[in-house]
């Protein structure tokens, strides 16, 4: 992070937020907040609201209470296009593909180009789609294939460019590495670098810690539908982060490593 | 000459058959089969009579079919066609006797359809109850309702003008015979076989060109994904269920139109044969697959079949059993070839 950034005011704040099903509470009072060019690692075990959270920010679930502020001002997602049209982009776990249709037709769901007659322009797709395909993997084949066909790694990279392609601001990635091989991942790692150098925030959801210190600039753990601590990533080792992942606390005595970036904006631990 | 070659080879290369096509290439194939051994059968079958008699008999089963495959294609079924097509037609037929022009009422008709298809997107898309159930409830409904206002009797004497939909067809040429006798030179198209392509072209180039079309498909494919890619999916599925229910109430008035009678008892188990067109024409119930080509190939199949069968003097009820089989072999047949 550069001095830059720390002025920056927040790109993303989530204050508050709540969400129970039923008697559950899913999210539970949870704030955190994101600045351009940051990555934030969202880490914590199956079912404690990591998903949750970032499935409330990219608009496909509403919260019970609590708000969201971009750049300050308040925003209100009810849909995920609501998110979309703000600038945030969403990667999910699961890909989000339909499978029977082509890769253009995927990337451009939802937000068709269209002639001057309002039908569908499928030659501008395809242009537009082969362009930013082969910038991400310059070997992408089979473009007018159904993408149930493809590889993991071809439709990971359809669901990358679909997110990267509407001018993003935030983008929210869920495990994004957990279904690619070793080439493929490190591809990722260098979309996420060089998305950051463009001053885009992301938030990270991994469960690879040593992914998350390889990427992230910041993390927020999650125990139990609660943010039980939010470090720079110099403050912490990995046996602290498993510690506050399984736990939901840090170790006996513990003290920060960089007791100089403690100070820094950006912290919002309950 | 290497060049040449080349050049021959590399286009050819590109020329890839998908799936769909394929299975519409043999869905075409079973058709042209099924008539070369009518044809050789009994010659009369050829004749331009017979020809467009299996258009007009056709026409009201791929206008089901095709507002069929729109539901179908988003992974939902609609079991009420058959109903709706009677209910839109008595509807029609009442307001005609009523006194309305022939024309308002049958809009009316096409209304009455569409409002129907209408209830079924909202029970499925707002109450969650599943397309199969919701439309078999509208199934009940609009039968007993159809029943209902016309005390279970059809309505006659409807006028000339109400036939002429069903009965009418353009490019009629009549010339004088030697015998001083009006002669049919040629009996014309048909009016409900305009009306099938018209609607088929249309439909077509919806779900090719537009956004609606894509969406459908998208949500028929993988509706969370659709979903969270902005598609608006319950709006899209209502639009499917409304244009079917609307086609179903257009086949409506094209069939009391042919009979120039308002019958509330027409069109039980139509819906069967709408699904089996369908699916003969490689619309997958799953979802996300279907065509309105393989539709209308679909439903040809089905025409051709039972006219040539009916020729050949074979009983209503083994034609009921011959289609059967032909519906389970044409899905046996695709899912061999998916399994690949």
């Amino acid at each position: 992070m550069n001095a830059q950034v720390k002025e920056s005011r927040p790109l993303v704040e989530m204050i508050d937020i709540q969400k129970s099903f039923g008697g559950v509470h899913a999210v539970e009072n949870v704030s955190v907040d994101l600045f351009p060019g940051e990555v934030v690692g969202v880490l914590g075990h199956n079912g404690a609201g990591k998903s949750c959270l970032m499935r409330i920010l990219s608009g496909a679930m509403a919260p019970n209470a609590g708000r969201i502020r971009m750049r300050g001002e308040d925003v209100r997602f009810v849909s995920p296009q609501d998110a979309r049209r703000q600038g945030v982009e969403t990667i999910y776990q699961t890909l989000a593909l339909a499978d029977h249709l082509d890769a253009p037709s995927n990337l451009f769901l939802g937000r068709e180009l269209k002639t001057r007659w309002g039908n569908l322009d499928d030659k501008r797709m395809m242009v537009e789609a082969r362009r930013v395909l082969h910038r991400l993997n310059p070997n992408f084949k089979n473009l007018s294939d159904p993408v149930s066909r493809l590889s993991g790694g071809q439709r990971q990279v359809i669901a990358i460019a679909r997110a990267i392609y509407f001018n993003v601001k935030v983008l929210i990635m869920d495990e994004p590495t957990a279904a690619l091989g070793p080439a493929e991942t490190a591809m990722v790692a260098d979309l996420i670098r060089q998305l950051r150098s463009e001053g885009i925030g992301i938030f990270l959801i991994s469960h690879d810690i040593h992914d998350v210190f390889d990427l992230c600039d910041r993390i927020v753990v999650m125990n139990r539908g609660r943010n039980v601590g939010g470090y720079h990533i110099e403050q912490v080792t990995k046996d602290d982060v498993l510690s506050l992942i399984i736990k939901g606390e840090m170790p006996d005595g513990w003290r920060p490593r960089n007791a100089a970036s403690a100070l820094q904006p950006g912290l919002n631990s309950h | 000459m290497s060049v040449d070659v080349d050049r021959i080879v590399v286009p050819l290369a590109r020329v890839k058959i998908t799936s769909d096509a394929l299975h519409k290439l043999s869905a075409l194939f079973t058709l042209f089969m099924l008539i070369a051994l009518f044809a050789f059968g009994n010659a009369a079958f050829l004749s331009v009579g017979n020809g467009l008699t299996v258009l007009l008999q056709t026409s009201v089963i791929g206008l089901l079919g095709i507002g069929m495959t729109l539901v179908i294609v988003t992974g939902g079924i609609d079991l009420s066609v058959g109903s709706v097509l009677a209910l839109s037609g008595t509807v029609a037929g009442l307001a005609v006797k009523a006194g309305m022009p022939v024309p308002l009422g049958m809009s009316m008709g096409i209304v009455v359809g569409a409002l129907c298809g209408a209830v079924n997107g909202i029970v499925v898309t707002k109450m969650r109850i599943t397309p199969f159930v919701a439309t078999l409830g509208m199934m009940l409904i609009a039968r007993g309702t159809a029943l209902q206002i016309t005390g279970a009797a059809p309505i006659s004497q409807l006028g000339e003008a109400f036939g002429k939909l069903g009965n009418g067809s353009l490019f009629r040429v009549i010339g004088m015979g030697s015998n001083g006798l009006p002669k049919v030179i040629f009996p014309g198209i048909p009016y409900p076989a305009i009306l099938l392509v018209v609607v088929a072209v249309t439909v077509a180039f919806m779900l090719r060109r537009r956004s609606i079309g894509r969406h459908i498909y998208a949500t028929g494919s993988n509706e969370e994904a659709a979903r969270l890619s902005g598609v608006a999916v319950d709006r899209t599925k209502l639009a499917a269920y409304v244009m079917s229910g609307a086609l179903a109430g257009l086949a409506g008035i094209v069939l009391m139109s042919r009979l120039v009678t308002a019958q509330p008892n027409e069109g039980v188990m139509y819906e069967l044969d709408a699904i089996a067109a369908a699916v003969i024409g490689g619309s997958s119930l799953m979802g996300g697959v279907g065509t309105v080509s393989g539709t209308m190939i679909g439903a040809f199949i089905i025409g051709v079949l039972r006219n040539g069968l009916n020729m050949a003097g074979v009983s209503a009820f083994i034609q009921q059993i011959i289609i059967g089989f032909v519906v389970i072999m044409a899905v046996y047949v695709d899912q061999l070839r998916s399994r690949r």
